[in-house]
């Protein structure tokens, strides 16, 4: 909506993923009972969120404007600096939950044991999708983002406070990687660098699922994870390989990406 | 601009070992003191009376940001509570030690920080250097600069085959390979009947290298046995579902993995989650390296667990280690991994060498003479003996064996502990690799 290109997003994940740590750390050193570790967990996610404001009022506004690539470089280095600021505040070494990832224990599906952890972020998921949906489609806030991504000008012509919508809607998805990046934690570690992983895998999610729309991003990260977890069953040296030629052959022959529209 | 013709002296080249602590300001100085016909004599020869007062100047190259960066500070806390140590009981030759630590990073920026160290600050021996990416691109500089250096965990192999075998300033870590090897020799001794092995490293040299070698040693074992999956996804990726699921689909006997960061706990943690040992034997090379975040609720008893050179729990540990431990806990509030002993056996090699070279007369050595010194030197570090090969590679114990939840601790230790030599497992000094493994005695 805010037609920028940023970079930092990746290291909000990783903001998100250090602070659920602390949280959680936190909270079991208090006496909480394991089971309700992703209350803290979540609850800090979200919380850290705010700090989307203080990156859009104090840096991103002034480059709205400006040529993309400059753009690019800035949020580059907000990158660069939050790396290094993840790395002054919690050190260097990875950073986990222990073992809280299996508190809430297994169950099997299809023949197959998956962690009711997995189960649990795949369903908040779902419903932060639908929730997100619900927002941009039901709501008069929703309708007036989608007018601002339509047709900026029009929209400060008609009476939208610019600068109020831009600082919501960033903070807004700012909050949604951090939280994105709290969640993931019980099962994986945090390391300061995982935020350029997943910048990464962002840029093949958008590409092959086209820019522009909640669903098509949606639909390009099933497509990417399927595809990986396919081609590391089937044939292991394909695994970064596949993902870039299918990136490859959306930006040549569709560079809409597969499921954009025509104007996306 | 102006090349200069291979006959013209470069000032800009670093200085060789003939010329190795004369600079240009201390020529004038001398110059200027009037002693320029004598300072016109001794341009070839180090200013030994200069050099041998004041702190002892020591280069420490350590890798701190990254998935190494533990492994990094592990090695410089060692090198610091050498120094602190030494320091205390009077330094070496009564010269206090002072550490100037400079950071590993990628190959460019490290060979500059190391000329920088070397010709800047001037220090008598560089301690350091954790990867081989890195290192094999250290070698050749410090050969070129004729300072001593010795690496910590790096080596100068382009894959399992050396690059520098004789080499002059360069004194080498262990061979890459050797904790797959040993893995290797053990993993028939602890798990009976394996048919099938999948495998598992990081997407680099040393995933690739401990992979093969674990392999042909197993071959030699088990001349039946089948290698059904090997995965090596890139170094820093943090989610290995999709690997652990090809893994119970491969229905190997048995997974091999070679992770040695924070990866290794991630990939337990995952792996606990599905239950993949309780079908599977595990073996973990190296993941010793990240031993006190193998927490006992995801790390099964039985696996069979490499902690490199060095066993903090050893219950055969000397006072040495046993204080090591102790104030490393203490300070830290963790308990040391084997990059400790790396950098305490090269740190205190040069002490050991220093004083030796240095004869009754005590008089501070040449960095040559240093060098002679510690070729073929044994001394106890914190692990116990460990030496210098003629060919400068690091000579030690290392330790593997099956994981226990019979402990104090909140994460898994080894019982039995297995001790294997390099005398055992490192092919000897010019031999290829593979050759040597196929010449065994089964």
């Amino acid at each position: 909506m805010q037609k920028i290109f940023n970079l930092a997003c990746g290291s909000f994940y990783a903001l998100g993923a250090y602070v659920g740590v602390s949280a959680v750390g936190w909270y079991v050193g208090a006496g909480g009972p394991p089971a309700l570790f992703i209350v803290p967990l979540a609850v800090a996610g979200l919380a850290v969120g705010a700090v989307g404001v203080v990156v859009e009022r104090g840096l991103l506004r002034f480059v709205y404007d400006r040529d993309e690539t400059f753009q690019l470089l800035m949020t580059f280095a907000v990158v660069l600096m939050m790396e290094d600021a993840i790395r002054l505040t919690w050190g260097t070494a990875p950073r986990s939950t222990g073992g809280l990832y299996l508190a809430y224990g297994q169950v099997r599906i299809l023949g197959a044991t998956a962690p009711v952890y997995n189960l649990i972020v795949i369903a908040a998921s779902l419903a932060i999708a639908l929730a997100i949906g619900w927002l941009l489609t039901r709501t008069a806030f929703g309708r007036i983002i989608r007018a601002t991504a339509d047709n900026r000008d029009m929209a400060e012509a008609l009476g939208v406070d610019m600068r109020r919508v831009y600082a919501k809607v960033f903070t807004l998805g700012t909050a949604l990687g951090t939280l994105g990046g709290a969640l993931v934690i019980p099962a994986t570690a945090a390391m300061s660098e995982m935020g350029i992983e997943l910048i990464v895998e962002a840029f093949a999610v958008v590409v092959i699922g086209g820019l522009g729309s909640m669903r098509c991003a949606f639909v390009g990260a099933l497509a990417v994870g399927i595809l990986r977890s396919i081609a590391i069953s089937v044939y292991p040296e394909l695994e970064m390989l596949l993902i870039y030629l299918i990136v490859i052959a959306v930006l040549v022959v569709r560079p809409r990406g597969l499921f954009g529209g025509a104007e996306a | 601009m102006t090349r200069f013709s291979q006959a013209t002296p470069d000032p800009l080249r670093p200085r060789g070992p003939r010329d190795n602590d004369t600079s240009r300001r201390q020529f004038l100085k001398l110059l200027s003191a009037g002693a320029g016909a004598a300072a016109a004599t001794r341009l070839d020869a180090p200013f030994a009376s200069a050099q041998a007062t004041g702190p002892v100047k020591i280069g420490v190259l350590t890798i701190r940001a990254g998935v190494a960066a533990p492994v990094g500070a592990a090695g410089l806390r060692a090198t610091e509570w050498w120094a602190e140590r030494l320091n205390k009981g009077g330094g070496i030759l009564g010269r206090q030690v002072q550490l100037v630590v400079e950071e590993e990073s990628n190959p460019k920026d490290t060979v500059e920080r190391y000329r920088k160290l070397v010709l800047q600050d001037k220090v008598e021996v560089v301690l350091g250097g954790i990867s081989t990416g890195v290192t094999l691109a250290l070698g050749p500089v410090a050969e070129d600069l004729g300072t001593p250096w010795l690496s910590w965990d790096g080596t100068t192999q382009k894959g399992v085959e050396e690059t520098m075998p004789n080499p002059k300033w360069t004194f080498k870590s262990v061979d890459n390979e050797v904790e797959a090897i040993v893995a290797g020799i053990l993993t028939p001794k602890y798990f009976k009947g394996i048919k099938t092995v999948a495998g598992i490293g990081n997407d680099y040299s040393y995933g690739h290298d401990c992979w093969e070698s674990y392999q042909a040693v197993l071959k030699r074992y088990i001349p039946d046995v089948k290698f059904v999956l090997e995965l090596f996804p890139k170094l820093g990726v943090t989610d290995f579902t999709s690997h652990i699921a090809a893994i119970q689909q491969s229905k190997a006997d048995l997974l091999m993995c070679s992770f040695w960061s924070g990866d290794a706990t991630i990939i337990m943690k995952q792996a606990a989650a599905v239950g993949l040992f309780k079908t599977m034997k595990g073996v973990f090379t190296t993941a010793g390296g990240v031993h006190d975040s193998l927490k006992k609720e995801f790390t099964p008893e039985g696996l069979l667990l490499g902690y490199n050179t060095m066993y903090f729990d050893d219950p055969k540990a000397s006072p040495l280690l046993k204080q090591f431990v102790h104030e490393y806990k203490a300070k830290y509030n963790e308990y040391p991994p084997y990059e400790c002993d790396h950098a305490f056996f090269d740190a205190e090699s040069y002490k050991v060498a220093v004083e030796k070279a240095a004869g009754a007369g005590k008089k501070w050595p040449e960095k040559a003479q240093v060098v002679k010194a510690l070729e073929g030197l044994e001394i106890e570090s914190l692990s116990g003996r460990r030496s210098w090969r003629e060919d400068h590679v690091q000579m030690c114990n290392f330790y593997q064996g099956i994981t226990t939840h019979k402990n104090a601790y909140d994460f898994v230790t080894i019982s039995p502990i297995e001790i294997v030599s390099t005398k055992q497992a490192m092919k000897p000094a010019g031999s290829k690799l593979f050759d040597w493994i196929n010449g065994w005695k089964v």
